[in-house]
């Protein structure tokens, strides 16, 4: 059963469309990224299906019950927990915030202390349990806020931006606590982030939001544009560079240059790419058989190759690289 | 108008009673009314905002004259004989501190971070508590509030003198005894009295900024 169906869902913000989802289906037990530049709508979406904001028109099924009235959504945040991208920690003690959810339920003092300490202690932070709230590091912050939103046992944790501002230690810390949680009981995960890296790292389902829609590609590559127009090979300003691009669209738009069309190499080469940018490797991530490399080359640009690929030809972070596509392979809408 | 040291500490009493009682009504009523004005939205609220702004302005001697009339002997409350009592000073002070404590509270709870709400309903909390939350969140700046009423009934005098009367032994307060020392040209017995509204009022001071200084923590 899935832990949320979503139809037609809408929402905005001052009159300005904020979210426009037609369908989206969440197992359980998934874990689903929501990925997109900022103000694509990962944050309402998760405050939507945190049931703490109303949508403009559409709805949510939870665990297969549609959850529509004031007292379904207060039932349903119940079973649903939300951390924020700066998580908010009551003034008090650490042990105090991860026990807060629990009270709420009506579990008792002593109870509910225990379990707020159990749960700091599979998020690896029982020394922190007597700490006033206030003196934390935004790192301890966040993962106090997991673990506070762990102790109530949710059947589905949503997390916004869970990683962002942290090291790579504490990232990976967070990721295995949550996978033990996982293993632990059935937990359905969704989290946003900005960063492609974690959601390929991490997650085996992918919604990519773009303007508050479900976009069809991945939205790596995505570059906002004024297009020139004119003659159906336009070339066009992205950041300091200029791209050839094949379109007949003419003012603001979005292209977007996927990562498997990207061809890396060593060497600048001769063909019938448009387009050579030489950069520099800033990050490189495995993604199942394949290597993601980011190439900061004036822009950032992700280009998808095989490991062998990538393995003959010696790349590695700090390294230069070579990056070709052709006009007709950048997609514009 | 020399007044004995037991006279001069029961018009300290009398004004700290008068303050007190007058401090818990308009708290008592304002707090709840300045959450509702802070936490809700509907039709009309920013208009009783700025009502309420204004009422902050209200002249202590316009309170008083309303009150005076309203217990007036042949004023719509005539009938309870409050006129010239300690009881009808504090009515006159509640209206006064009733604005304070409800705009400032409004303040505070406007001021809370949005998250609080979130958080708190997002770990389950049903709307008492989450209320609750959001009240423990801002509870300096309400604190901070609540002195700052106090302090401007301790100091009020034009509202006290025209509802109470300044009457020896029973209405007689801090400021109206300042007023009428002043008036009868008993100077060293009004810096007296003005000494110790001054510790009262420094007392109040301190006390808001030991709050606000908590309030960073």
């Amino acid at each position: 059963m899935a832990t949320f169906e979503v139809t037609a869902l809408r929402q905005q913000f001052g009159g300005r469309a904020a979210l426009s989802l037609d369908a989206l289906a969440v197992r359980e037990g998934a874990r689903l990224a929501v990925v997109g530049p900022n103000g694509a709508g990962k944050s309402t979406l998760l405050r939507l299906l945190a049931f703490v904001d109303t949508p403009l028109s559409g709805s949510i099924a939870l665990e297969g019950r549609p959850v529509a009235s004031a007292a379904d959504r207060r039932q349903a945040r119940q079973r649903v927990t939300l951390v924020e991208q700066r998580p908010y920690l009551f003034r008090g003690t650490v042990l105090g915030n991860v026990a807060y959810g629990l009270r709420a339920r009506g579990v008792n003092a002593v109870e509910a202390g225990e379990r707020a300490a159990a749960a700091l202690a599979r998020l690896r932070l029982r020394e922190l349990a007597g700490r006033d709230a206030r003196a934390l590091s935004d790192g301890e912050i966040q993962r106090v806020a997991v673990a506070r939103a762990l102790a109530v046992e949710p059947v589905a944790l949503l997390l916004d931006e869970p990683v962002s501002g942290a090291d790579r230690a504490a990232q990976h810390a967070l990721f295995e606590a949550l996978a033990a949680e996982q293993a632990r009981r059935p937990l359905t995960i969704v989290f946003a982030s900005h960063l492609l890296e974690d959601a390929y790292r991490w997650a085996d389902d992918l919604l990519a939001l773009h303007q508050g829609r479900a976009s069809p590609v991945t939205p790596e590559n995505l570059f906002r544009v004024d297009l020139p127009g004119g003659a159906p090979m336009q070339t066009v300003n992205v950041g300091p560079l200029a791209l050839d691009v094949m379109t007949d669209r003419q003012g603001p738009a979005t292209l977007a240059i996927p990562p498997d069309e990207i061809v890396l190499s060593t060497e600048a080469l001769h063909s019938s790419a448009r387009n050579v940018l030489r950069g520099r490797i800033v990050r490189v991530a495995e993604h199942g058989a394949a290597m993601r490399v980011t190439l900061d080359a004036g822009i950032e640009l992700v280009a998808l190759i095989t490991r062998k690929s990538f393995e003959e030809m010696g790349l590695a972070v700090g390294g230069t690289a070579f990056a070709s596509f052709k006009s007709v392979a950048i997609r514009v809408f | 108008m020399s007044a004995p040291a037991g006279e001069v500490l029961g018009i300290a009493v009398l004004s700290l009673k008068i303050a007190l009682a007058a401090t818990v009504l308009a708290c008592l009523l304002g707090i709840p009314l300045g959450f509702f004005l802070g936490w809700t939205r509907f039709a009309g609220r920013r208009i009783l905002l700025a009502l309420l702004n204004t009422a902050l302005a209200l002249p202590t001697v316009v309170i008083g004259l309303l009150i005076y009339l309203l217990l007036a002997r042949r004023g719509p409350l005539g009938a309870l004989g409050m006129l010239y009592t300690w009881q009808a000073i504090v009515v006159a002070e509640v209206v006064l501190a009733l604005p304070i404590a409800t705009a400032l509270s409004a303040a505070a709870i406007q001021a809370v971070d949005p998250r609080v709400r979130r958080t708190a309903l997002t770990l389950g909390a049903g709307t008492l508590r989450t209320a609750w939350t959001v009240a423990r969140e801002a509870r300096f700046a309400l604190l901070a509030g609540v002195v700052v009423a106090f302090g401007r009934v301790l100091s009020e005098v034009g509202a006290a003198l025209m509802v109470g009367g300044n009457v020896r032994h029973e209405t007689r307060t801090l400021t109206t005894a300042i007023t009428l020392a002043t008036s009868q040209g008993d100077f060293g017995l009004a810096v007296a009295l003005g000494l110790i509204l001054l510790a009262l009022a420094l007392t109040v001071s301190v006390l808001i900024q030991l709050l606000q200084g908590h309030g960073d923590v």
